[in-house]
């Protein structure tokens, strides 16, 4: 093989209580797209953080063409041909396509003091013909789909003279056709010479797109190989450093006579709840499965009160009842664990025995005050008992990972002592190892007779975990599937089960 | 090991942090005491100390409440309106309504709260921007103490007035003519409930959890509404005991007086270290920041310097707190790497602790050979560790060093290798 075109070599990185990078060394040939894989905290965020020049790293060296140089801030390392996506992108809605691609460095008339729009357009659709992309630069941005906002912005990025792309969790938010999109513009990119890192959850990608992996573990190498050598599971034992089995819940746990605690019935809420109706047994696990969009998060906040119910009804333990906001829900007995921790469940600038608190301060008050002696001891009783690796009961959530931020939620509602808990997407961002323990977690509710609504987008884990799955599509609740008839073909088959055939609308813009 | 050994690291300076941080304000209203005193005329006297205390109690107050509505994520700018149109109002109930004292001073009062309440409900449940909601207020609060008192100034009783009872709240005059500042106490009282208000109760939890992550907070079964909408109400209610000060310190209330008060008790808030952005604060924090400001404004004028410095260097002072406070942030937040060289330091240390331990064992024992000769290693362990280290702690310091350097130097020739491709574009 030639010469890496970038070669970092034992880099090291802490941040508060987080020794996040252990000497870690990660090689880059030209033209190759490096899958770089891990747990959620083993470092590879923080490495492209180091790589880029958005966090300085505390030691080591990186080589790039060859010379020992480290970007001081992300302007420079693009400039010098270093480019980074970001899950989240950074553009601005409101301006154009072209306006976005040029943006801080846009084209001027003689003086400097017009800006030369139509120069930028044309500019814009040669870059975006040069990479074929069917993209109109005069489009405001914000009107594109997700899918179609990253190829703008990798179609920035790459105007910059680009030699390495990096691309974390670039297919988080799309759709397998988007995903194949996606996946030819990189291939393409690679043929011009761009060499990609490529960081990802789904291990089923690398296989197509990558030819090289490297996995970290907790900051540290796990290895590195060719895509064509190792097997799926070669790499998720090198991220857990064990062997971990997902096999299928074979048949429902629950007795056909368990008391219904939850009767939802023909449940309206906005566009994307429409007449849904369902039951949920003590003890059971009801899954929720369907596509992005099929709303169930839609059901889930209804149910919770957190979005306004149009009609239906809903009945707790045979009794009917009203449920106008979240606190309606919570004195019911329902808690919620949304998808999204960091806006909906957590205060990340509170410490954690404040967060596991939250719902339930009533449960600790001594007169007028609260009893902090009692709430330490429920607090450790918790931590202990969900094994949440934190320094300190003070410690804010910002600093853990989250992993351990969403036991810190699921312990709010243990504290409340809901029996009826709603997991939406319990394991979204959270690494294999801790995804482990959640369910397992799950698991031991149900036993205990709490009756857990799971949302989750993963068949494998809908089908692992679930004893009963109701499917969604378009607000509709299309299919009831019991555990030991279910299968990944069957859900699929009522998840795209639409009223009318629109996939044509859907794919174009 | 080295994991454990970094996070000790961190726990210990963080304690540091801890009460370096808090102990700063003070430390800062210590010393701008402290030189005035020394460059001021007669600053260090009773009456001098008795002035600061004065022109801390209106501000005290406002700046309390607002801090409840801060720490929310909230702003109220309506607390120096609502504060002047409660007294104007009270004022005008005594005098020219015919009302008693006792009667006019919880009038002023129901109407601070009362505004309070309004800004509540606009912002709670009607989901107004609370910095539109409270600037109107501000406005319609003033208008309403022109309307009401038509427009003239209301003047309390005086001293000698058997209704003038209620200035003893806040100053009490003994006979020979000494001064006691008992506002000082009533603010105290105000700043103590509400501290354990904000820490000890439910309701400061959830401001707190509301000021951090609203939503969070409303998805946990937290009725936000009413938290939020109470915070209001506290500013409200401080607002009119910062009336009542007002009208005890000064007596005569003029119409549309306590322009900008609001934007001072906002600053006493921010200069103790309150965040805008909402989840922080403390009310001890505003009480430093407010009498930080009361002491410049007695103390300028002391250097010859004009009341109206005080507003320029207050100004000074909150940009200076903000700014100390984003540096503090962002220290305790950075993490001191353990290289090679701390490690090695902390194994010597542990070594050395160990020796330490069995050298008072063999003290214990009458062991006085093994002492000494413990002694001796001890101090040799010591010197070998003290060389070692610095040396090692020299070279990675040089290692660093160089690396840097050659990092710079392939920036550089990366930036001239761009520029000439650059320059054989164009051309």
């Amino acid at each position: 093989m030639s010469e890496p075109i970038l070669s970092m070599r034992d880099i090291e990185k802490s941040y508060t209580g987080v020794h996040a990078l252990k000497g870690v060394n990660f090689d880059l040939y030209p033209g190759e797209i490096h899958a770089l894989v891990g747990e959620n905290g083993a470092g590879k965020s923080t490495l492209m953080k180091v790589l880029t020049g958005i966090a300085p790293k505390d030691a080591g060296e990186i080589h790039y063409y060859g010379k020992l140089f480290n970007a001081r801030n992300p302007e420079q390392a693009l400039n010098l041909g270093i480019g980074i996506i970001h899950q989240e992108l950074n553009m601005m809605d409101e301006l154009t396509v072209a306006q976005n691609v040029f943006i801080g460095r846009e084209f001027t008339g003689r003086g400097g003091l017009f800006l030369k729009d139509k120069e930028q357009n044309r500019q814009a659709a040669e870059l975006f013909a040069r990479l074929n992309m069917n993209i109109d630069p005069t489009e405001r941005l914000g009107n594109l789909t997700v899918s179609r906002q990253q190829m703008v912005e990798i179609a920035k990025v790459v105007s910059h003279n680009l030699r390495v792309l990096i691309l974390d969790e670039p297919t988080a938010a799309l759709t397998d056709s988007e995903i194949k999109e996606l996946f030819t513009i990189m291939r393409d990119l690679t043929s011009r010479g761009v060499a990609m890192i490529h960081i990802s959850h789904r291990l089923d990608e690398i296989d197509q797109i990558a030819d090289r992996v490297t996995v970290l573990r907790d900051g540290e190498n796990a290895g590195t190989a060719k895509v064509s050598e190792v097997s799926k599971a070669d790499v998720i034992n090198m991220m857990v450093g064990r062997v971990i089995y997902e096999e299928p819940k074979s048949e429902s746990t629950v007795s056909e006579d368990a008391d219904v605690v939850l009767e939802v019935q023909n449940l309206k809420s906005g566009s994307l709840v429409n007449d849904v109706s369902f039951t949920l047994k003590r003890g059971e696990i009801l899954g929720f499965a369907g596509l992005i969009g099929a709303g169930r998060t839609e059901t889930a906040r209804a149910l919770f009160g957190a979005d306004p119910i149009d009609s239906g009804q809903i009945k707790i333990n045979g009794r009917l009842v009203r449920i106008e906001s979240p606190q309606d829900a919570v004195a019911h007995g329902l808690g919620y664990l949304s998808e999204d921790r960091k806006r909906f469940g957590l205060a990340l600038d509170l410490g954690v025995s404040d967060n596991m608190a939250m719902a339930s301060y009533d449960h600790f008050l001594k007169g007028p005050f609260i009893d902090s002696g009692k709430l330490q001891k429920v607090a450790e009783h918790y931590i202990d008992r969900l094994s949440i690796k934190t320094p300190s009961l003070e410690q804010l959530l910002r600093n853990l990972s989250g992993g351990n931020q969403q036991k810190v939620v699921i312990a709010k509602w243990l504290i409340r002592n809901s029996d009826i808990l709603i997991f939406d997407e319990p394991t979204r961002g959270i690494d294999v190892g801790s995804k482990s323990e959640i369910y397992t977690l799950m698991n031991e509710l149900a036993e205990q007779g709490r009756s857990i609504i799971m949302i989750s987008s993963e068949l494998p884990e809908i089908l692992r975990m679930s004893d009963r799955i109701m499917v969604m599509c378009e607000g509709r609740v299309t299919g009831e599937l019991d555990i030991a008839d279910a299968s990944q073909e069957e859900i699929m088959k009522y998840a795209t089960m639409r009223i009318k055939s629109n996939l044509g609308v859907e794919q174009d813009v | 090991m080295s994991d454990i050994d970094t996070t000790k690291v961190v726990k210990q300076k963080k304690t540091m942090e801890k009460i370096i941080q808090n102990a700063m304000a003070p430390a800062a209203l210590l010393i701008l005491y402290l030189f005035f005193g020394f460059f001021g005329r007669n600053f260090f006297s009773y009456s001098t100390f008795v002035n600061i205390i004065e022109a801390s109690y209106y501000l005290g107050f406002l700046s309390v409440g607002v801090t409840f509505v801060i720490i929310t994520g909230g702003i109220d700018l309506s607390v120096g309106g609502v504060m002047m149109a409660a007294a104007i109002i009270g004022g005008t109930a005594y005098k020219t309504w015919g009302w008693s004292m006792e009667v006019s001073l919880v009038l002023i009062i129901v109407i601070a709260v009362g505004f309070g309440f309004f800004n509540g409900i606009m912002v709670s449940r009607l989901k107004m921007p609370p910095f539109i909601v409270t600037l109107g207020t501000m406005m319609i609060s003033m208008g309403t103490g022109s309307i009401v008192s038509n427009v003239r100034s209301a003047t309390f009783p005086s001293r000698v007035n058997p209704d003038g009872w209620f200035k003893n709240i806040f100053k009490i005059i003994t006979e020979n003519r000494k001064m006691i500042p008992t506002g000082a106490f009533v603010l105290l009282a105000v700043v103590i409930i509400s501290y354990l208000i904000l820490t000890k109760t439910k309701m400061g939890r959830y401001i707190y959890a509301i000021g951090s992550n609203k939503e969070a907070a409303r998805l946990s079964g937290v009725n936000v509404k009413r938290w939020e909408m109470s915070t209001y109400v506290v500013a409200g209610f401080c607002a009119g005991i910062g009336g009542i000060g007002f009208a005890a310190t000064y007596t005569t209330v003029m119409p549309a007086q306590g322009q900008g008060f609001e934007l001072f008790a906002i600053a006493g808030a921010v200069i103790g270290g309150t965040s805008l952005r909402g989840g922080s604060g403390s009310v001890w924090g505003t009480l430093i920041g407010v009498f930080i400001m009361a002491v410049l404004r007695t103390g300028l004028p002391s250097m010859n310097l004009q009341a109206h410095y005080q507003t320029f260097f207050t100004g000074v002072v909150v940009i200076g707190a903000v700014l100390l406070d984003m540096y503090r942030t962002r220290k305790a937040t950075e993490v001191k790497l353990v290289r090679p060289s701390d490690r090695y330091k902390g194994s010597m240390l542990e070594k050395i602790a160990k020796l330490q331990k069995e050298k008072s064992e063999a003290k214990d024992a009458g062991n006085s050979e093994r002492v000494s000769e413990i002694t001796g290693e001890i101090r040799s362990l010591k010197q070998e560790m003290r060389r070692n280290y610095s040396k090692m702690k020299a070279d990675e310091k040089a290692e660093e060093k160089r690396i840097r350097a050659e990092e710079r130097a392939a920036e550089r020739e990366f930036e001239e290798a761009l520029r000439q491709q650059g320059q054989d574009e164009k051309s």
